[in-house]
């Protein structure tokens, strides 16, 4: 009996090792060709940044092209180019070496190339979401405090929140991880949150309102009064 | 920027008109009929004083009825041109000012004028005092350019006295009190400069800086100023403070960057000779209660730190710590302070630290902070006593440059 176990340990030794040593060329083949397009992509961003830099590329976008610069303030437009090069390099460096796994392995590089649109499309969901939500709520919050609201703060945090969750679900769903949870889950986190406002509004504040409403109705009309300090 | 574009019919009454000694002309919408009863009345008072000089007033006309239905008038001496405004006319607040003043200095660079006087479009500016002023500092003294001083009053035009006044003459040295105006006069060869609004890349709905202009282009004209007794009313109703104070701030950021290499040049500044005698201003009313504004600091200082740590260094930022624990009745923002605030602002507007409207609307409850303080220093001076303190505002300003010049040329040395 035995002997048979340590046969069958044997065999499925040998079939692991076997399938590594099959697997070794192509692992070998992506990290080669991811390191070269690594190589290739830093080289080629650094010969556009400087051929951008002598064409004065930021001086003559940057007239032109405020509202991008206001988006990604402290990304010049000729970094932008660069990043861009890198990344894209980097990209088609997985691309051919997950291909290049393709000799060993058909199902896993089959699937795996077909993954990688959803994960570029999901990389660049979570950074405009980021960046939207990181603009939006410095937004809320400056506007908020010029207009002396005291829960500016409060109101920026929970539009910074409500952004980055639709961001995350969004991700999620693009990545077709969670299937249906994520929907449901997404529906009934936002539904709540308004539910609960709602109730907080129409219920919490019910004396608040009626009691401001009641001042309101009683306070005297008011002259306008002449400002007394002009700033402009 | 291009030069200033007229329409056909305009090109054609310049032509008609030929030449003028001084063009007068309104830089916003009033009504031909106005102007002519205004300009008539000038006239008359001018008398003689005026004879000798062919006078043409020019005025927008957007409003009704349209200019080819109102060629150049001549009668009794009194040429009255109206003109179709640019485009960018129609910006907000003073973009729409500045594009009108362009244009103005533009038709008079076309009627090649000796003198070009822009006034406000209320009209406030033109009377015969005023006018005789600015003739008189432009012909007879030779002025590139005259601004106004305004009749002192304490408690009006803030920006102007809390950041633009101080920050134009820190960097262009010049010592003139209202680098931004509605009225002012240029001679013959500033206009057309003028008329471009200065720097070439400047866009078309730019502000006009007179001062900086002729502090970068025409360094040997003179820059003089006059002392009016006009008060312009502004409408206010629907301006909110932190737009109005971005649009003008951001302007002077922009002339800032634009300049860059001629201001960090400047050492100290040079008195712009002034005529005509200063008004005591309005006396004071009823005392002003600071704390509304000291109340939008502190809530500017409790929510805003995360987009204030972005632009100010630590020991500013301290130092503002500092300020919020203070009693009320001891509030006070030192002039060093808010000098090297408005500088690193500046500097952060420049290098795009945050997106620039963060930047200029968090600089509003700053601002706040700057006017209480303000009110509480100047509340039992008299106008002139508040002038006076201007003016040593004014310097520590001129003495804090050298903060500026080394965080604009070593931006990172500071960086929290």
């Amino acid at each position: 009996m035995w002997q048979q176990v340590e046969q069958s340990l044997h065999t499925s030794m040998v079939l692991v090792v076997n399938k590594i040593a099959t697997l070794l060329p192509g692992i070998l083949a992506f990290i080669v060709a991811f390191l070269f397009f690594l190589f290739v992509g830093w080289l080629l961003s650094l010969l556009v940044s400087r051929i951008l830099a002598a064409l004065h590329f930021d001086e003559r976008m940057g007239r032109g092209a405020h509202a991008m610069a206001e988006w990604s303030p402290r990304a010049t437009p000729s970094l932008l180019v660069g990043r861009i090069v890198f990344w894209g390099f980097v990209v088609a460096g997985v691309v051919v070496g997950v291909s290049a796994l393709s000799t060993s392995e058909h199902v896993v590089s089959g699937w795996m190339l077909g993954y990688v649109p959803r994960v570029v499309g999901a990389a660049i969901l979570l950074l405009a979401g980021n960046v939207l939500a990181r603009f939006v709520s410095r937004s809320v919050l400056i506007t908020g405090v010029n207009l002396n609201l005291s829960y500016a703060r409060i109101l920026s945090m929970g539009v910074r929140w409500m952004i980055l969750v639709l961001t995350g679900a969004m991700v999620l769903d693009h990545l077709a991880l969670g299937g249906a949870i994520v929907e449901l889950g997404f529906g009934i986190l936002f539904g709540g949150i308004v539910f609960a406002l709602s109730l907080a509004v129409g219920l919490g504040s019910r004396d608040l309102v009626s009691r401001s409403l009641e001042r309101e109705a009683a306070r005297p009309v008011e002259v306008a009064q002449p400002e007394k300090v002009h700033h402009f | 920027m291009a030069a200033v574009e007229f329409a056909e019919e305009t090109k054609q009454q310049i032509e008609r008109i030929g030449s003028a000694d001084v063009v007068v002309g309104v830089a916003g919408s009033i009504s031909p009929e106005e102007l002519r009863t205004h300009a008539e009345r000038l006239m008359r008072e001018l008398g003689s004083a005026a004879s000798s000089l062919r006078f043409v007033f020019a005025l927008p006309a957007n409003a009704t009825p349209p200019p080819e239905a109102t060629p150049a008038a001549e009668d009794a001496g009194l040429t009255v041109l109206p003109f179709l405004p640019p485009a960018e006319a129609t910006g907000e607040f003073w973009a729409g000012v500045s594009a009108h003043q362009r244009a103005v200095l533009g038709l008079a660079a076309s009627l090649k004028a000796r003198a070009c006087i822009v006034l406000g479009s209320d009209l406030a500016g033109l009377d015969a005092r005023s006018i005789q002023l600015f003739t008189y500092a432009v012909l007879e003294r030779q002025c590139g350019l005259a601004m106004p001083v305004y009749p002192a009053a304490k408690y009006e035009g803030l920006i102007n006295s809390g950041i633009l006044s101080p920050l134009s003459r820190a960097l262009y040295g010049k010592r003139v009190r209202y680098p931004v105006a509605y009225d002012f006069a240029v001679s013959g060869a500033l206009c057309e400069g003028l008329a471009r609004g200065g720097s070439a890349e400047t866009s078309g709905n730019a502000l006009l800086w007179p001062v900086t202009v002729a502090a970068t282009q025409f360094p040997q004209a003179p820059v003089g100023q006059v002392h009016i007794d006009v008060h312009h009313k502004v409408a206010t109703d629907g301006l909110e403070l932190s737009a109005v104070l971005g649009q003008l701030a951001g302007s002077m950021f922009l002339e800032m960057d634009l300049c860059a290499s001629h201001w960090q040049r400047i050492r100290g500044s040079q008195p712009a000779p002034a005529w005509g005698n200063a008004g005591d201003g309005e006396p004071d009313g009823e005392p002003i209660d600071p704390q509304p504004m000291v109340d939008s600091f502190l809530l500017g200082s409790k929510s805003l730190d995360e987009v204030w740590r972005l632009i100010l260094p630590p020991n500013t930022l301290l130092e503002l710590r500092h300020l919020t624990r203070l009693a009320p009745g001891q509030f006070h923002l030192p002039d060093e302070l808010w000098a090297s605030i408005v500088y690193d602002f500046a500097l952060a507007w420049r290098l795009r630290t945050i997106s620039r409207v963060h930047v200029l609307g968090a600089l509003t409850p700053l601002y706040l902070g700057w006017v209480a303080s303000y009110i509480r220093e100047v509340s039992g001076l008299s106008n002139a006593a508040a002038e006076q303190r201007l003016e040593q505002f004014a310097r520590v300003w001129e003495e804090k440059k050298p903060y500026l010049l080394s965080r604009w040329r070593w931006p990172d040395r500071f960086n929290p």
